[in-house]
């Protein structure tokens, strides 16, 4: 079930509304309804993989009590790399088992061995196996590293681990903050609840209006990326950021913001990457959820910035390629993240990757200065150009991309593959830019105006822009999704 | 609770209000004429008026239609008379262009190339050649004014039927509910850009949930080919049948109909029995340019040059200009 879909909105209403006024009396009676609702939303893709998520539930459940209990240091380990090794291996099977095989045989065909694949298997990647996986390993990791009690209450933890609004694409939840509210009995605020339909507004926003508006230029322009000059290939990779962006962060607003109609509080995954002074600083807004969970569960335990240079460099290189190698089985993603170490490895040597932590861009102004103009440019323009790697199917594709952008350094006008007017949507962009550069201070609130009026006709502005770019043309599914 | 419920229901009432207005004041809505039933059961537009069509969601195509006093979308009157030559255009929506301006229509093009021909464009959304010739019967001395008559033909649409009956889904369009829902241009506008089509499969796909699934049966190459030619034949028979009912003088009338897409079989008859036609399939297929609009399966300007192309070169090689 998509966020963007009719059956989500209807199934929303129909679980609020049973939430608050049916099973609203004992907290654990609401957390099975929450529970079941999860796997209504789930099964609705392929009730299969739900065997997946209730045994990643039930083997984290018991390994955390089992770690917690055990006093014997051995032991904890052992029954760490239980759960370690068991959500790896849930990942390891079906997201890169293909993409391991595969690797195998060419690397053994460049020493001069030639085989073809027997053993690569036509694999289903379940909806959300990035994600769920990662949470529950953070359960034993917190319970192992003793920052957290293991609870005794299966069906809180069950939910906590499929808990809808934010199975799927994330927030990466941490037991701490996401387990501890499912534990507690939840109030129904209406503050919460206006802020949480804001927010599902704007994320549909970023998703209908930004990032599917977007789509047919971009792929497109990837799909024929040898017929096509420089500046129409800048153009595509650079409309593909904006893309990925309303659609990810489109996503998080949505699930945040749904999960703030039953109380929670999701943490925030998105705080205006596109206005990032360096690379850093990008990282410290763009999927932070992700960034988080690896900066607590790898890099710390590798020792951090806390050892020499050379090990932080080593530490750093190791974080990028993962997080890259997180995101797909293929070598694409893995370039992407070596280029990012590569990108912020300079920031990090010069001591600057944590100047910006806590403040926005124009910080108490209403204008950036030029440098921070100039800054920003260049962020945007380095983590676009690493885009190409992300983007592109393979390697290959990747290269020929750049290599057609070399060797076609010329400009032409680019029409849209279905005939639309291109201005639309540079307009479109423009306007969207100074918008999120007007709310930048506050990511949870995206229509923070005093005046009523002002903010009423946002809202009529933001849904009259979903009806003028609205296409039912387009594959709605979001991007993350693939990972 | 009581408040959030109270409040979305006040700020989704006056955002569709504000929705209303902004769509009528930015013109993304497309207009309506009214439709109706003369009294020689001919079903075209009520005379006399003026609106705008829309296609897309950003008015990708936006064009003025006139509903002119015989009922038909065209920039003049139809005033036949044995003193002019006059060309007719029947057919379909294809004709019919609420997808240009009507100062713009294949018909004022030809004129533009022809300056003594007078073009009358009986088009009608829906018109199959039932109609077409229902029309010519029922009008039968405009028309015999006339010098020559051109018929759209689209072989897999237009023969579907043997004989002319009142097309009441078409009518139904005129119901007073549907008059009250398209009075809501916002309305008009999310059903044209697709937006009301998920909720309306969701209604089917309930619908269907409750009814029995029939068992689907596996038809093999050779049954879909003998089906395809079993159909083609009834459509060739609803032909014969309907220029049997109503005449079709072979000198005075030519189809205008896309080889592409019309069976093989239906050409040769045409050609076996000296029908008229113009095929314009070659001029579109020799284009490198889009022939239909965006949003739409309609010819756009560069489609209806090509049209007009055509007929003007047919109507001079055959002598049929003045």
């Amino acid at each position: 079930m998509l966020f963007n879909s009719l059956e989500f909105f209807i199934f929303l209403p129909i679980v609020f509304i049973l939430y608050w006024f049916v099973f609203f009396k004992k907290t654990r009676v609401q957390n099975l309804f929450l529970l079941v609702s999860s796997y209504i939303f789930y099964g609705l893709w392929d009730w299969r993989f739900l065997f997946l998520i209730l045994a990643s539930t039930v083997v984290d459940f018991f390994v955390g009590q089992t770690i917690y209990n055990n006093t014997s240091n051995s032991k904890r380990k052992t029954w760490l790399w239980v759960s370690v090794i068991f959500n790896i291996g849930l990942l390891g099977f079906f997201k890169y088992y293909n993409f391991f095989i595969d690797s195998w045989i060419d690397l053994l065909s460049i020493v001069g061995y030639e085989t073809t694949s027997t053993w690569t298997l036509q694999i289903i990647l379940p909806v959300g196996i990035s994600f769920y996986t990662f949470q529950t390993m953070s359960y034993s990791l917190d319970i192992y590293y003793k920052r957290l009690q293991p609870t005794k209450d299966f069906i809180s933890f069950a939910t906590f681990v499929s808990f809808f609004p934010q199975l799927v694409a994330g927030p990466i939840e941490r037991a701490s903050n996401l387990l501890s509210q499912i534990t507690t009995k939840r109030v129904f605020t209406y503050n919460q609840c206006k802020e949480g339909l804001k927010l599902i507004l704007w994320g549909l926003f970023k998703k209908i209006v930004i990032a599917d508006a977007i789509a047919p230029i971009v792929d497109d322009i990837f799909l024929n990326y040898n017929e096509y000059s420089a500046s129409t290939l800048i153009l595509g990779v650079s409309l593909f950021s904006f893309q990925v962006y309303g659609d990810f962060s489109g996503y998080s607003d949505i699930a945040i913001g749904t999960a703030k109609l039953f109380g929670i509080e999701l943490m925030s995954n998105f705080k205006f990457p596109i206005f990032a002074r360096n690379v850093a600083e990008y990282w410290q807004r763009w999927h932070v959820s992700l960034s988080t969970w690896f900066r607590h569960y790898v890099y710390i335990p590798l020792g951090g910035s806390r050892v020499s240079k050379l090990k932080s460099v080593r530490n750093i290189i190791i974080i990028f390629l993962v997080s890259g190698f997180w995101h797909g089985a293929n070598w694409t993603f893995i370039a992407w993240g070596a280029l990012h170490a590569v990108l912020y490895i300079p920031v990090f040597l010069m001591g600057r990757n944590r100047m910006y932590m806590g403040n926005v861009v124009a910080e108490n102004r209403w204008f950036p200065s030029l440098t921070e103009i100039l800054q920003i440019l260049l962020t945007f323009s380095l983590v676009t150009f690493s885009r190409v790697f992300f983007r592109s199917t393979s390697i290959t594709d990747a290269f020929g991309f750049l290599e057609q952008m070399y060797s076609n350094f010329t400009y032409e006008t680019y029409h849209h593959p279905l005939g639309y007017r291109m201005v639309d949507y540079f307009v479109l962009l423009g306007i969207f830019l100074l918008y999120e550069f007007r709310i930048r201070k506050d990511e949870r609130a995206p229509f923070k105006f005093k005046s009523k009026i002002v903010r009423f006709i946002l809202y009529a502005l933001v849904i009259l822009g979903m009806l003028l770019f609205y296409d039912d043309q387009i594959d709605r599914s979001f991007i993350y999704f693939q990972f | 609770m009581k408040k959030l419920i109270l409040k979305s229901v006040l700020y989704i009432f006056l955002i569709l209000l504000v929705l209303e207005v902004l769509v009528r004041v930015f013109h993304l809505s497309k207009d309506t004429p009214t439709r109706f039933l003369d009294k020689h059961e001919v079903e075209k537009w009520f005379p006399n008026q003026n609106g705008f069509s829309v296609t897309g969601n950003r008015r990708q195509n936006f064009s003025e239609y006139h509903i002119n006093s015989s009922g038909y979308n065209s920039y003049r009157e139809f005033t036949p008379s044995k003193d002019k030559i006059e060309i007719a255009l029947v057919g379909d929506s294809f004709i019919e262009g609420f997808h240009q301006d009507f100062y713009n229509s294949i018909g004022k093009k030809i004129e533009n190339a022809i300056p003594s021909l007078e073009v009358y464009e009986y088009g009608y959304a829906g018109y199959d050649f039932a109609d077409q010739l229902h029309l010519i019967d029922s009008y039968k001395k405009q028309f015999d004014l006339i010098n020559h008559i051109i018929l759209g033909l689209k072989f897999s649409n237009d023969l579907t039927r043997g004989e002319y009956k009142v097309v009441t889904s078409r009518l139904n369009l005129e119901s007073p509910l549907n008059r009250l829902l398209k009075k809501s241009k916002l309305l008009v506008y999310c059903k044209s850009i697709g937006i009301l089509d998920p909720p309306q499969e969701f209604v089917y796909k309930f619908i269907n949930l409750l009814q029995p699934k029939p068992k689907a049966k596996t038809i093999d190459k050779k049954e879909i080919e003998r089906i395809k030619l079993e159909e083609e034949k009834r459509f060739l028979a609803n032909f014969e049948s309907l220029i049997a009912r109503y005449g079709f003088e072979k000198e005075r009338y030519t189809l205008l109909l896309d080889s592409r897409i019309t069976s093989p079989i239906f050409m040769s008859y045409l050609k076996k029995h000296n029908f008229r036609y113009i095929d314009y399939a070659s001029s579109f297929e020799s284009t490198n340019r889009s022939t239909t609009l965006i949003y739409d399966r309609h010819w756009n300007n560069h489609g209806r040059n090509l049209i007009a192309k055509n007929i003007i070169n047919y109507l001079k090689s055959n002598n049929l200009t003045p």
